[in-house]
């Protein structure tokens, strides 16, 4: 094993031999394990020990990325050659800015768990079966992944800073028929505080809460979207929250702050740390210390995510949420409402309940015309209560036209990522009005 | 690029089996990705990643763990091996259902794609100048008022293999490839339109030019412009359809490909990916016409799908998944293969090195038919041809799926006629396939990234086909 530090210094030294005009390195050692499982039964374990240098130099108005997969030096200080080589033989950009001056200083708010490398993934996955074996399941498949990484990274504009974090989830899935189904997820910075428990209870019990599921009729509906269906979209509000994505066509966001954009009772933050966020980090990839940025307040966009290029694009400051080319968000938070779910299906004459979905896709990033597929635990509501459980739907809607028809949102929130989930999101329960359902003909 | 030390990768196998393990394989993989891009006309910064580490995969009585490093001493990969071979032996009694691998003949074999001009001889200029070029013509051609947005991507990427397990077979791969991928959005009158296009094969960088990438990247630019000025509201209807090759292709992949995907039908995914309609008793069963014959072939030279050994050294085969509309065989891997009492079809693919191997396609097909394009329009009274797509997706069992058609045309009376916008097919996967009424002789392939797995794996794959009429099915819009 060879340090981060020492990386950076093999990177850095390689890269002022060479005449390059600055550079920017972060080195990542990475030690990751899983349990997998699925029919109530281990299928894999998995360990990963990597380590991994990101390289940016540029000369002149020449830029260039790139990854070095080595710990041998010559071998790193071969590849950095390279991509200098390579960077000369590229094109000039008309404009980006220099890399932030530091020295900065960071504040590491969440600690790491230091009994990372003796957590049992095999064990903790039992339980979790266990656990939604004992609510109903028939069936348990799923996935408990965590990471321990450090980090450290060094720039020729004097900005040093080095990081360490953890991070555990658990995507549990149990089903009781082959159309019944339930989800759980338990995501934690701290392995002893992850309730793999909990998820697989509330997996267990959701799946035995809804066996024969109906055929929904097309229509429009009033749907209350579970957190980790609304996590899901959220996601999708944070990325076209990047200056990047607007430059690219990626976005249904305004590129300037001022607009309404979703209903009053709105907020979302990005959060670079907070307490429970699996991606927390204390500086971005250009050194800069990682803030909270509010995006939306009152329905109103306040802010997109800037690294320091798309900030002078802007006219605005960095944000500290670099991605050298893409600014991307780290942790996103969605303001609590007041109201408990049950009173969200009492205000709802005719709507559905989701809890899960997946394939989200979008017809035009631009407009954010999309659908997605509701899995697992879903229920038809009919005047104010839970009517029978539904299955085989889609929904085809619009992000924009969803976040400026939210009538209700959750007091009790949960942070979601899985598979479907990227950026960790802490996300409340919410019920949207006038969302159109779709159904494949048979 | 580095020299593949075949030593380590056996050392890796042998310090499993000295730990313990009954069964052990080692993949030493190295990939590298170079690419150059530009958005609306301006350069982006270049990329240029390596990713060289060592896989094992280690089995004891029935139980299976994966670990990996890129770390390539022999103290490290020893330590790789044996804490793996020791975590697989202390996990034992959570792997209630053991887990075995179907007997398979051994093999030691080397194997590439052919390439004419070598991707290492392959400047960032070239790629520079290539795009250039594209966006250039494109933007002589289109006003900035109309089509708003423009994003490219052209890469190489190469892949460097080699595989060794404790039944004795080593195999040594080479796979170049080039690829290029665009998002292209129009707006016109305020209608907004937007195109992802993705197009890539394995080869040398001929493959650029065979591939026809900057013709194609021109005639995309052109339709979305036509689209978003002259596309009428389509409200739907039950008619006959035509789908293009690219929407074949599409259909194969997620309501053929994926649903039997041995891994998915046995419950392996049902976490992520989901499961299947289908059941492990369902060979046999009819989901199609007599017309839907569905392949996947790793075999074929030139596309983006091509192996001729899969990750567990099993040589590649051409699989018939539906056979005249009936499910003919599932797409194995060794542990699925045991389970089914058949022989691996060789579908044991991992994107990188720090990746096991899981069941994925290759190049996913309807065979060709008899028919031209133009008599099958003329046999259209009233219906849709959707040459390609946008937004698409399918449930998590296989079944529901939506195809939004991008460039799309209403047919009446036998010939086409106007631009229709974002037709949406919205059918169950045996209505789909037992509505296939008539195909053309083409055989068509488009380029796509799968992802599947935990954690995510991406891996290239191609599906495509003839352009094939559906028969009185349902339309809706959007």
């Amino acid at each position: 094993m060879v340090e981060p530090a020492e990386l950076v210094s093999w990177v850095a030294a390689a890269a002022d031999r060479l005449g390059a005009d600055s550079y920017d390195a972060v080195a990542v050692r990475l030690h990751e394990g899983q349990a997998r499982f699925s029919n109530n039964s281990l299928t894999i374990i998995n360990e990963l020990k990597t380590e991994n240098v990101a390289v940016y130099l540029t000369k002149g108005k020449k830029r260039i990325l790139g990854v070095v997969s080595s710990t041998n030096k010559d071998v790193v200080d071969s590849l950095v050659g390279r991509l200098y080589a390579s960077m000369n033989s590229g094109a000039s950009e008309a404009e980006f800015a220099p890399l932030p001056k530091g020295p900065f200083s960071y504040t590491i708010r969440v600690p790491h768990d230091r009994d990372h490398d003796q957590f049992d993934h095999a064990s903790y996955a039992q339980r979790a079966i266990d656990a939604a074996v004992s609510a109903g399941a028939s069936r348990v498949a799923g996935s408990l992944i965590s990471q321990h990484y450090r980090l450290f990274l060094r720039t020729s504009s004097g900005v040093e800073g080095s990081d360490e974090r953890t991070s555990y989830s658990l995507n549990i899935r149990a089903f009781t028929d082959r159309d019944a189904s339930g989800h759980g997820i338990a995501v934690s910075t701290k392995g002893k505080a992850l309730d793999v428990e909990g998820a697989g209870r509330l997996a267990g019990e959701r799946a035995a809460a809804c066996r024969s599921p109906k055929q929904v009729e097309p229509g429009v509906y009033t749907v209350l979207f579970g957190r980790t269906v609304f996590a899901n979209l959220v996601e999708a509000v944070g990325y076209s929250a990047s200056a990047y994505s607007v430059e690219s066509g990626l976005s249904f966001l305004p590129p300037k702050p001022g607009e309404q954009v979703a209903s009053q009772n709105f907020s979302l933050v990005d959060h670079g740390q907070v307490e429970g966020g699996a991606d927390s980090r204390s500086f971005d990839d250009e050194g800069v210390p990682t803030t909270s940025t509010t995006l939306v307040m009152g329905g109103v966009l306040q802010s997109l995510l800037h690294n320091s290029t798309t900030a002078v694009r802007f006219g605005t400051k960095t944000t500290g949420n670099a991605g050298l080319i893409q600014p991307h968000p780290w942790n996103l938070e969605v303001s609590a409402g007041d109201s408990t779910i049950e009173e969200m299906i009492r205000e709802t004459k005719h709507g559905i309940y989701v809890t899960n979905n997946w394939y989200t896709r979008f017809q035009s990033y631009k407009t954010g015309e999309y659908s997605t597929l509701p899995r697992d635990y879903a229920f038809l509501i009919e005047n104010g209560q839970l009517s029978h459980p539904v299955a085989g739907f889609r929904i085809s809607d619009s992000i924009p036209r969803q976040l400026k028809s939210i009538r209700l949102i959750g007091k009790d929130r949960s942070w979601i990522k899985w598979w479907e989930v990227h950026t960790p999101t802490l996300a409340p329960d919410v019920l949207v009005d006038g969302v159109t359902v779709t159904r494949a003909v048979s | 690029m580095p020299t593949l030390d075949k030593d380590m990768a056996d050392y890796a196998v042998a310090e499993a089996i000295r730990a313990g393990a009954d069964y052990a394989e080692a993949r030493l993989q190295w990939n590298m990705e170079q690419n150059a891009s530009t958005k609306n006309g301006e350069f982006e910064p270049p990329g240029y990643e390596e990713t060289f580490g060592i896989g094992v995969r280690v089995m004891h009585r029935g139980a299976m763990g994966f670990g990996a490093t890129n770390i390539l001493t022999r103290d490290s990969v020893k330590e790789l091996a044996t804490n793996l071979a020791k975590k697989v032996i202390s996990a034992g009694p959570g792997f209630r259902n053991k887990i075995r691998m179907s007997d398979e003949d051994t093999h030691i074999a080397k194997w590439g794609a052919a390439e004419k001009r070598k991707l290492e001889d392959v400047e960032l200029s070239t790629l520079v100048t290539t795009l250039k070029e594209i966006d250039s013509d494109m933007v002589s051609r289109h006003s900035p008022d109309v089509l708003k947005f423009r994003l490219f991507g052209l890469g190489l990427s190469l892949e460097e293999k080699y595989f060794t397990n404790s039944n004795g077979s080593k195999i040594e791969s080479r796979v170049p490839r080039v690829g290029i991928m665009g998002v292209l959005t129009a707006a016109d009158s305020g209608s907004v339109v937007q195109r992802f296009i993705q197009s890539a094969g394995t080869g040398g960088w001929e493959v650029f030019e065979t591939a026809k990438m900057k013709e194609r990247m021109r005639d995309e630019a052109d339709t979305v412009v036509k689209i978003a000025g002259k596309a009428e509201k389509f409200t739907g209807g039950s008619m006959d359809v035509i789908v293009g090759p690219e929407v074949t292709g599409i259909m194969t992949h997620e309501s053929v490909g994926h649903p039997q995907e041995a891994d998915r039908i046995l419950g392996r995914e049902g976490a992520q990916a989901g499961e299947s309609y289908l059941t492990s008793s369902d060979i046999g069963m009819q989901v199609g016409s007599p017309l839907a014959t569905v392949i996947d072939d790793p075999t074929i030279p030139g596309t983006d799908g091509y192996y001729l050994y899969d990750d567990e050294g099993v040589p590649a085969r051409k699989r018939i998944l539906i056979k005249e509309g009936r499910i003919n065989e599932f797409l194995q891997n060794r542990e699925t293969a045991d389970v089914f009492g058949v022989k691996s079809n060789s579908a044991a693919r991992a994107a990188y090195y720090n990746v096991e191997p899981i069941i994925r396609m290759s190049n996913t097909y309807v065979e060709p038919g008899d028919h031209s394009l133009d008599e099958m329009i003329k046999e259209v009274k009233d219906g849709v041809l959707i040459k390609n797509f946008m937004e698409w997706n399918i449930d998590d069992k296989r079944y529901n799926s939506r195809f939004v058609g991008h460039e799309a045309y209403r047919i009446q009376g036998g010939e086409i006629k106007g631009l229709v916008r974002n037709p949406v097919l919205e059918l169950t996967t045996p209505k789909l396939w037992g509505s296939v009424a008539a195909k053309t002789k083409d055989l068509i392939f488009d380029a796509a990234t799968c992802g599947k797995g935990d954690p995510s794996q991406g891996i290239p794959v191609g599906h495509g086909g003839p352009y094939m009429l559906l028969k009185g099915v349902s339309l809706s819009g959007r």
